[in-house]
């Protein structure tokens, strides 16, 4: 027993430098076998396969409700479905909001493995909002059926407050796009408020503002989706010009206003009469005016965000480890960080590395001057669209904004009327 | 600007008529998009698989123990799993004891594992056959570090695939000091060190 344990130690001296096998393979006299261990993998294929179908599935339910039988239930059902399946089942991942990101790094590098289930959830549901307008926040994606679901009043948000708050899903979208395609981070993964919910644990933080989320989305529509989701915004400019289009009813407008207090997310635009608080020529002076500047706000974007890019490349891996690097080399008697002992156990090369972190800064420093002009137009255009106000004779749908809920549905006379005499005509 | 005053004399309904060829184009441009977004990555996808997983590579992996703080789920997926076909059956196993126990009994102080996941089965003297209970391992790593510096590194971290989320970007990943989680391909879930 002792002698096995001397054994031991003295091969454990020897074998220092040795990586592996310091002891050999014993010789098992009584017959002993190897259990055989064999670790559970579940069947991926089969999942990806009932993700896609059910993706397609509800959103053809959910375009059928909403642009062929104008009726909501379907998409109550569709909602519970989504929140069941792709919610607390599947855990949310890879939603179609995250995959942004996949497929905006794949777009710039040729490297990244991209796999055909991202791709579909990305590009499945921006054809149907093509198609049909954005049927996949009605119900099909698991955050919209969420905040859907739990949705009991809607109060209404100042008109210039909702234009204001919906630059956030614009600056949101660039910024998870600049931090994807420098390999630096996930942004849109990381603050994701309502998968701690679906997995029933997770960071604290992210979980606590989801729930504040759900509970505004009790008393006005939708929260996330209006002010933060960066793939609703994508699908607004597809479902805005979208083939087949929602609509409220065959007949004429009554003008009764029951839709625009049934819509939980401002999608229905009251009718405006331009009434002349300033003089024609006054507010085409303003809008040049705007048009002027929106050239040098983009300027401002490109020059402010190209000034910060630096800062803002210190939160990818590489740099930082090059920045833990240098202040190594400063005072080289400090304890190791775990990063470091790594880059240094693996025989890293500071060169390498210095070259790797410089790549990335350039990266920055063209994209974040990219993504700097983006962000000007954004801003730009929601200043002109706070100042532009078109004639409305009815009451409108805006396309842009409308999800789909089909809530208004049920509350146009003039569709109770053609409901009845069995006119569900398109 | 003439032009456009001309259009307007040609057709009262102008500008409504420039906003329907407006909303022309934007269709147009809409659907141009989609197709070259999807027809310029359905070719990267080509030969690809449908999805892909979260793993370690255990030749890389430097036991820095953020597998265990660092995943979504409150317990990691990433367990310590064990490569009998190398292990030496030691009774003094670097992974099993801490490195200055004075007796060999399985008292908590010695053992390396907080969590008393690993269990081990008399063989045959000398030998001892050692096996991680999944549901008491919490992926710390210390064992493993134990078991690459002392013995035949017969223990090593992986995530267990009926356990892990499988998010977009794992969260251990953009943390791990040796980058050693990438993606690898459904039907190689497993990095395995005895096949």
């Amino acid at each position: 027993m002792n002698k096995i344990l001397l054994i031991c130690l003295f091969l454990l001296q020897l074998g220092q430098g040795v990586a592996q096998n310091r002891f050999p393979k014993p010789d098992f006299e009584s017959g002993y076998k190897y259990p055989e261990i064999h670790y559970a993998t579940p069947n991926e294929e089969l999942l990806v396969m009932v993700d896609i179908f059910l993706l397609v599935a509800l959103m053809g339910i959910v375009s059928w409700a909403v642009i062929r039988k104008r009726t909501r239930k379907p998409i109550i059902w569709v909602s519970v479905i989504s929140v069941a399946y792709f919610g607390f089942f599947r855990h949310g991942c890879v939603c179609s909001i995250g995959s942004i990101q996949n497929i905006s790094l794949a777009l710039v590098d040729n490297t990244y493995v991209l796999p055909l289930s991202v791709l579909l959830f990305f590009i499945l549901p921006v054809l149907f909002a093509f198609l049909f307008g954005r049927v996949f926040c009605a119900g099909v994606c698991p955050f919209g059926a969420l905040q859907e679901l739990v949705h009991i009043k809607s109060y209404k948000l100042p008109r210039t407050l909702t234009i204001l708050l919906g630059m956030i899903p614009w600056i949101y979208l660039i910024f998870a796009i600049l931090y994807a395609i420098t390999r630096t981070s996930f942004i849109i993964c990381h603050f994701d408020p309502f998968i701690g919910i679906f997995r029933l644990g997770g960071e604290l933080g992210m979980i606590l503002f989801g729930v504040i989320l759900l509970i505004l989305a009790i008393f006005t529509g939708r929260p996330f989706c209006r002010f933060m989701c960066p793939y609703g915004a994508l699908l607004s400019l597809f479902s805005s010009v979208s083939i087949w289009k929602i609509r409220l009813t065959d007949k004429s407008c009554i003008d009764c206003e029951l839709c625009h207090n049934a819509c939980p997310v401002d999608a229905i635009r009251a009718p405006y009469q331009k009434k002349a608080t300033e003089s024609r020529l006054r507010g085409v002076k303003r809008l040049l005016n705007y048009f002027v500047l929106l050239p040098l706000m983009i300027l401002c974007g490109a020059f402010l965000m190209r000034s910060v890019s630096n800062e803002l490349s210190r939160s990818n891996k590489e740099v930082r480890l090059y920045e833990m690097v240098i202040q190594h080399e400063a005072n080289p008697e400090e304890v190791l960080s775990v990063d470091l002992e790594a880059f240094y156990g693996q025989g890293g090369v500071v060169e390498e590395l210095a070259k790797r972190a410089e790549k990335v800064q350039t990266d920055f420093n063209f994209y974040s001057t990219i993504a700097g002009v983006f962000i000007g137009l954004v801003i730009g255009i929601t200043l002109i669209e706070l100042s532009v106000k078109r004639t409305r004779k009815l009451y409108e749908i805006d396309h842009a904004a409308c999800v789909g809920c089909a809530r208004c549905f049920s509350y146009c006379p003039q569709y109770k009327i053609g409901n009845e005499s069995g006119n569900t005509s398109l | 600007m003439e032009q456009n005053n001309e259009n307007k004399n040609e057709n009262k309904n102008s500008p409504i008529a420039r906003r329907k060829f407006l909303r022309v184009l934007g269709t147009a441009v809409a659907g141009g998009s989609i197709l070259a977004i999807s027809g310029g990555l359905i070719s990267r996808v080509k030969g690809s698989e449908v999805s892909h997983y979260w793993q370690i590579d255990p030749q890389k992996c430097t036991q820095c123990g953020r597998c265990e703080t660092d995943c979504v789920l409150q317990v990691s997926a990433v367990k310590c799993i064990h490569a009998n076909k190398i292990c030496g059956y030691c009774d003094l196993c670097g992974g099993y004891y801490r490195s200055n126990v004075k007796e060999l009994n399985t008292a908590a102080e010695n053992l390396m594992c907080p969590t008393g996941a690993i269990q081990r089965k008399f063989v045959e003297d000398p030998y001892f056959e050692y096996s991680i209970d999944e549901s008491l391992c919490n992926g710390c790593g210390k064992c493993v570090k134990g078991c690459s510096s002392f013995g035949n590194g017969s223990l090593y971290l992986q995530i267990k695939r009926d356990l892990c989320k499988d998010c977009n970007e794992c969260s251990i990943a953009t943390v791990c000091a040796s980058n050693a989680i990438t993606r690898v391909s459904l039907d190689k879930p497993y990095k395995l060190k005895d096949e």
